[in-house]
């Protein structure tokens, strides 16, 4: 009980299987005598699933972390800024119905919260003069609108102008994080297939039985083990048989249609925000990358046929669409009942995926890799601790984006399909989200509503989409939140002008691209 | 605006050259480049510090000249007011055209829209009566070997300075008598502290390659941020006790 905690196995060389080394190596110092040992075995002819392009300001910090230059990652993984998420036509469907979830927090939220001088001020204005919340409380929607990014050339690399996080081919970053984690932190790679699963008496796994390509045998010992093996969840979900919850009764997508889209010119603009549009039984993903967009239909077939899924799909890109290959994902919504069992914790889509609205994968893999990393048990005594908190603490995460996602469509007036109307009812909304959406009638949003440590939206994400979907709260009993209308002109007065500031000032996305393939960021 | 055209002794014989205004091309200017070799004099006036290029972001050496946009301190009644005037602006108005592809040379060039040209005899004639060139000229063409010699030490200190982690962003909050406190962004200077850190075979290393003293003349050169502030006071002073 008391072997300390040195070799650890990752299972999986896909986003998740190299974060995760990478975080541990780094955390670790595995490359200055460290006693910790990572090693990650690969199946040679396991595809990764390669879709997961969206990413959170996070990024920067695993980035950082890990000791990778910006300038490398954005020449070699195709990637771009992204400032958050565009939601179209997810209010009543008609052509100029859009809100932003940007990532900059609304102007002055950690002193005064804007929104209920925003709403007071929109219930006199007429039709004409209204301003949408997210442009009323922050620069970045302009930027977005604008296509520029969210820094320039003079910028240091990881620093901002517009907070931000990236866009990523899935497949090349994988291989730059492989290069990055072998060469330089000292990651040890293997690549055969996982042939066997060996167990101590207590149950916790001994070693993996592995193949190479050219039939060699070798048994790979272990104190932790992490399961990065995708989909099939090798050893958390087959071996172990941790049961999965489905969350299908409250997200109901569970197909995915994905399209590589190249652009019209070398040069057309890349937009710098996630482009999400609601379809009649899902909604249209659209991710600007450098050499070409990743699009793809995510519905729900309960109430759609493939062939409708498709033809929107179609109609979404327009006439190049014949020419493109489709990959179709099924996608199991939920997550496993618990993710660390004995010596072997589960990262990435073992432990569970759900529909990426909110581009939530990466960023549960980066924060299960941090918490591994930081609390890595010091032997097998202490680990059942560990797994316990970890568990503890990223099942709350998952209700949380759970009921996070579920708050995109429960305000929607659309009722082109049962799709839409389903989603209202209450039957399918967890408690925990109705008791919110109770409280956030008489005020709004606020960070007492989210107490956790381990909490993954603020409560400024949840102002973004409730008042993007044109949620009322009624401030009528609690008019004291507009004590301050001083404060509350001078910041709509700041952000106006921090929008005149930033897209003067601001070049387009594609044009620092540009700059930093030609010239790079320097470090300070 | 500028307009740059190749220098030849039979098309600009008879120009003069009033060498007194070319502190003019540097008027509406708040910073301008500046190279090693005249550290050594700019550190009597002006702080030295980085700025990085808006179109590359690369960084470049640059001596103060004032705070605000347009700025330029030292310049009042239609004159430069220093006792050094950086070399950008003594060679003004000429310059090293882009590298011929025939002759494989980097001609000479002049901007005839220059201030300082003209063709009634005001200062001194650039070419003699034979054609040869004149003292002026002369001195110009060493400015520019100088800027171009520079150029190259500035890019090996500069290497060296980002290898040994040497820079970080300068931030001051400035205030002044009589106008509106200011914020100096987008300036960077040597990092004392990583200075301080050097380990024996870094300080080893910058001894060896002479960029001990421009280090120390760009620390030091900090303190003129000061003698700025106070011309900016003088300046804009009711009482105008220039």
């Amino acid at each position: 009980m008391d072997k300390p905690t040195q070799k650890i196995v990752i299972v999986g060389g896909g986003t998740a299987g190299w974060i995760t080394a990478g975080w541990l190596a780094a955390h670790h110092k595995v490359t200055s005598g460290s006693p910790v040992e990572v090693i990650l075995v690969e199946s040679p002819d396991t595809p990764s699933i390669g879709v997961g392009e969206g990413t959170w300001p996070t990024m920067r910090n695993s980035l950082i972390k890990m000791g990778i230059s910006e300038t490398d990652f954005i020449r070699e993984c195709d990637a771009t800024f992204k400032q958050g998420a565009k939601f179209s036509k997810w209010v009543d469907g008609s052509d100029d119905d859009f809100y932003y979830h940007p990532l900059v927090l609304p102007q002055g939220f950690t002193q005064h919260d804007l929104a209920p001088y925003w709403a007071s001020l929109n219930a006199e204005s007429n039709e004409k003069n209204k301003h949408s919340f997210s442009n009323a409380v922050c620069f970045q929607e302009s930027v977005c609108e604008q296509g520029l990014a969210p820094k320039t050339i003079r910028t240091a690399e990881y620093s901002d102008v517009a907070n931000y996080a990236y866009h990523l081919d899935a497949g090349k970053f994988s291989q730059f994080l492989q290069r990055h984690c072998t060469e330089k932190l000292g990651v040890t790679y293997l690549s055969a297939h996982v042939t066997g699963i060996n167990e101590h008496c207590n149950g916790d796994i001994a070693s993996l039985t592995t193949q190479t390509t050219d039939k060699l045998e070798k048994e790979i010992e272990g104190d932790l083990f992490i399961d990065c093996s995708g989909f099939k969840s090798l050893l958390l979900g087959q071996h172990y048989q941790v049961p999965f919850i489905d969350c299908s009764d409250v997200l109901f997508i569970d197909t995915a249609l994905a399209v590589h889209v190249p652009y019209d010119e070398e040069d057309s603009p890349i937009a710098s925000h996630t482009i999400s549009t609601a379809q009649e039984a899902g909604w249209i993903w659209d991710i600007g990358l450098q050499h070409r967009r990743g699009v793809g239909h995510v519905y729900s077939s309960r109430y759609t046929d493939e062939a409708t899924a498709m033809q929107a799909l179609a109609d979404y890109i327009g006439p190049k669409f014949d020419s493109l290959t489709v990959r179709k994902i099924p996608i199991k919504s939920g997550h496993r009942e618990t993710f660390w069992h004995k010596n072997c914790v589960a990262v990435g889509l073992s432990a569970g995926f759900l529909e990426p609205l909110e581009a939530s994968a990466i960023v549960l893999v980066e924060l299960s890799a941090q918490m591994i990393s930081e609390q890595l048990p010091a032997n097998r005594e202490v680990m059942d601790i560990v797994a316990k908190r970890f568990n503890q603490t990223f099942n709350y995460r998952w209700e949380r984006i759970i009921d996070f996602l579920k708050l995109h469509y429960i305000l929607s007036r659309r009722c082109d399909s049962d799709f839409w109307k389903d989603n209202r009812d209450p039957k399918t909304i967890p408690e925990s989200l109705q008791d919110l959406m109770k409280v956030w009638q008489h005020r709004a949003p606020a960070d007492m509503d989210f107490t956790s440590n381990n909490e993954v939206f603020p409560a400024a994400s949840y102002q973004y989409v409730l008042y993007g979907m044109g949620f009322d709260t009624d401030y009528s009993v609690t008019s004291h939140l507009l004590n301050d209308w001083q404060y509350a002109h001078r910041q709509f007065a700041k952000n106006q002008h921090l929008i005149e500031r930033a897209t003067a000032q601001l070049p387009s996305n594609r044009e620092l691209i540009n700059k930093i393939k030609q010239y790079g960021f320097s470090q300070i | 605006m500028s307009n740059l055209v190749q220098l030849t002794a039979c098309e600009h014989q008879s120009l003069y050259l009033d060498p007194n205004k070319c502190g003019q091309h540097g008027s509406h200017l708040n910073m301008i480049p500046v190279v090693l070799s005249e550290f050594r004099q700019l550190i009597t006036q002006y702080p030295i510090v980085l700025t990085k290029n808006g179109d590359t972001g690369a960084f470049t050496f640059v001596a103060l000249l004032g705070f605000a946009e347009g700025e330029n301190l030292f310049w009042h009644d239609d004159e430069w007011r220093s006792i050094y005037l950086p070399l950008q602006i003594r060679r003004q108005p000429f310059f090293v055209g882009p590298k011929d592809s025939e002759t494989g040379e980097h001609p000479l060039c002049i901007d005839i829209n220059s201030p300082t040209l003209s063709k009634e005899p005001k200062g001194s004639p650039l070419y003699g009566e034979q054609g040869e060139e004149s003292e002026h000229l002369q001195e110009a063409k060493q400015h520019l070997a100088q800027l171009l010699r520079g150029e190259a030490d500035n890019q090996a200190f500069l290497q060296l300075l980002q290898e040994l982690k040497l820079l970080q962003p300068l931030s001051v909050e400035i205030a002044f008598e009589h106008a509106n406190p200011t914020r100096l962004n987008g300036l960077y200077t040597i990092d004392e502290k990583q200075f301080n850190n050097l380990s024996d075979a870094q300080l080893l290393r910058l001894h060896r390659t002479q960029f001990f003293e421009p280090i120390y003349m760009m620390i030091a050169s900090l303190g003129q941020i000061y003698s700025l502030i106070e011309m900016k006071n003088r300046r804009d002073s009711p009482v105008h006790n220039r």
